[in-house]
């Protein structure tokens, strides 16, 4: 096996048995970035010295902390001091960051090393990565498809060996959906469990952060060390998590019951998702996993509730981008009036699904429309937040976890959806009520994909309890040991 | 139904700080009026008594003593800034 292909936990039992030493294992990821990220576009900056000296002080150190030596790379909206943060967008294109976000904090604690930052779809707006205004990102397992997004440059990197590990943002699936398109695992925490200082805003009653990995015991690893009350965030919950998040009992996971929310299977599955799903659910039965049928009946209305909270937060939060800040997009501005600067900043900083989000979004919260359409979908929320209380009232003959498919279908073409931003959305349409609702969810490849194959991957969902995220990564650990077996 | 006519784009554009150029002006009437229309599903909604959820889950109120306290380097924090005196923003008059 080459260094490149490690997980974290091997990765660490290595490093204890000195089996190898941290800096082989970076060199070992810069030399593959080096290679293959020409076809990928996964990076848009590389932190190779600072990579270097860190591998060297953790060879040096004494004590192997939690994660010691871990090779990550980080989504390009997440600020870590003194590198550039772009946001994949080009109002931002000269911006360095000028602190740590708390995660990163937490993680260089750890002694987490930092291979670089990834690419994504502008201020996390897409789900397909096409919207980045530097790079479009390739899919690795066929080059003329999307990624997913937005957390596409993470996923791919994960997928294609450039990194053991990375962060991601979710929203409305940005982590989710790009892990299902790339056959790597990707957990959006609870709302509140992981601080977001210091990650660029989107839409903030949504944004999570959380760790695409290429094994569900990897993403508990990244789990546990970022989480956790900031007070600097907050919408931070102070919240203990117990020991069996990172060691699940089996005598308490297999009592778990599953889940299957008829309208998630309806319609409109490709077929190779549908199949996919089967064999996972199938698998899932074989460990003794009881499952039953649900409803979540506000489900359809998910997509227009999210496509008007989402918008107008965002038109919010990215009114701090006035060109002036955080890094001037033109020298040549001072001589311009205020107004005028802001007006030609955003009008040649933003891209077009950016622009057309903060205008969808100032539409729905202007005069004569806020009760209309943002208040409405308020109360949508309420009744699809409802849905999942309801399916998982134990009083009630609730649930513990909720099975579902990632996304319609796996990755598709680059350009497919691009003049359709409608179609667009709707490859969100079962990620999105896990963020409406707060909840955790975790997307599992459905098996092992490789590289060489014809096949794409397809995940599949876990959506758990407030604060429950140690039942779908449990169940998630005990999955990918069939596939060892 | 709402109509986003070209007046209406100019006003929320206006709003929004942004410059749209001629040529952007009608593939985004376009995509606006059918993400609009797509909205109208929500109105077969009955949501009379139902009470609007304004954040994500958990909120409460922080209340914090007000401390002075410095999260990051006011120097790296202000390096960026286009002109500046003593570690202020310059910028040109709000009003004229």
């Amino acid at each position: 096996m080459s260094l490149t292909e490690l997980t974290i936990k091997d990765f660490l039992n290595g490093l204890r048995k000195k089996e190898f030493k941290a800096r082989e294992v970076v060199e070992a990821f810069l030399k593959n970035i080096k290679e293959n990220d020409k076809k990928i576009n996964a990076f848009l900056t590389l932190n190779e010295e600072e990579a270097l000296s860190q591998a060297k002080k953790v060879d040096q150190g004494k004590k192997i902390k939690n994660l010691s030596g871990v090779p990550l790379a980080v989504k390009d909206n997440i600020l870590i001091e003194d590198l550039k943060t772009t946001a994949a967008s080009k109002i931002l294109k000269n911006y360095v960051a000028s602190y740590d976000a708390t995660v990163i904090k937490k993680l260089k604690e750890a002694e987490v090393i930092f291979l670089g930052k990834t690419n994504l779809d502008e201020f996390a707006m897409g789900s397909s990565n096409e919207n980045s205004a530097f790079k479009i990102v390739h899919n690795p397992y066929d080059l003329t498809r999307v990624p997913g997004g937005s957390s596409g440059g993470s996923a791919a990197a994960v997928a294609s060996f450039m990194a053991m590990a990375a962060l991601g943002s979710d929203t409305g699936g940005s982590i989710r959906q790009p892990a299902h398109f790339c056959g790597v695992v990707g957990l959006k925490p609870t709302y509140g469990a992981v601080s977001r200082f210091g990650l660029i805003a989107m839409a903030s009653s949504l944004d999570q952060i959380g760790p695409i990995t290429k094994t569900v015991e990897d993403a508990a690893l990244l789990f546990n060390q970022i989480k956790g009350f900031d007070p600097l965030d907050a919408t931070s919950v102070k919240f203990e998590y117990p020991p069996s998040l990172l060691n699940p009992s089996w005598e308490k996971i297999k009592k778990l019951i599953i889940g299957l929310p008829e309208e998630y299977f309806e319609k409109g599955l490709d077929k190779n998702v549908s199949s996919a799903l089967e064999e996972a659910i199938k698998k899932l039965k074989s460990l003794g996993l009881k499952f039953k049928k649900i409803n979540l009946p506000h489900t359809h209305f998910a997509l227009s509730c999210y496509y008007i909270i989402m918008p107008a937060e965002v038109s919010a939060n990215l009114a701090r981008y006035d060109g002036i800040r955080f890094s001037a997009l033109k020298k040549d501005v001072c001589n311009l009036k205020l107004q005028e600067i802001y007006l030609k900043s955003r009008g040649e900083g933003f891209g077009e699904e950016v622009k057309r989000r903060i205008i969808l979004g100032t539409f729905v919260l202007s005069a004569g429309y806020a009760e209309a359409y943002y208040k409405k979908a308020q109360k949508v929320r309420q009744l699809i937040k409802k849905d999942f209380d309801r399916a998982f009232d134990k009083n009630d003959g609730g649930v513990d976890v909720i099975l579902t498919p990632v996304a319609p279908t796996s990755a598709f073409k680059i350009k497919e959806k691009m003049d359709n931003p409608l179609q667009m959305y709707l490859s969100d349409i079962f990620t999105i009520p896990v963020n409406l609702a707060g909840l955790p969810a975790i997307s599992i490849p459905v098996k092992k994909y490789s590289l060489k194959g014809k096949e794409l991957p397809v995940g599949f969902q876990l959506i758990g309890k407030y604060f429950h995220e140690e039942d779908i990564l449990g169940i998630g650990q005990y999955y990918e040991k069939l596939e060892e077996r | 139904m709402t109509e986003i006519t070209k007046k209406e784009l100019k006003h929320l554009a206006q709003l929004a700080r942004i410059e749209i150029s001629p040529s952007e002006e009608e593939k985004l009437i376009k995509d606006l009026q059918e993400i609009i229309s797509y909205f109208e599903e929500l109105k077969k909604l009955d949501t009379e008594n139902v009470s609007p959820m304004t954040g994500g889950t958990f909120l409460e109120n922080i209340f914090y003593e007000g401390e002075d306290k410095n999260y990051f380097d006011v120097k790296k924090a202000t390096q960026q800034f286009l002109e500046k005196e003593n570690n202020f923003l310059k910028i040109p008059g709000v009003f004229e």
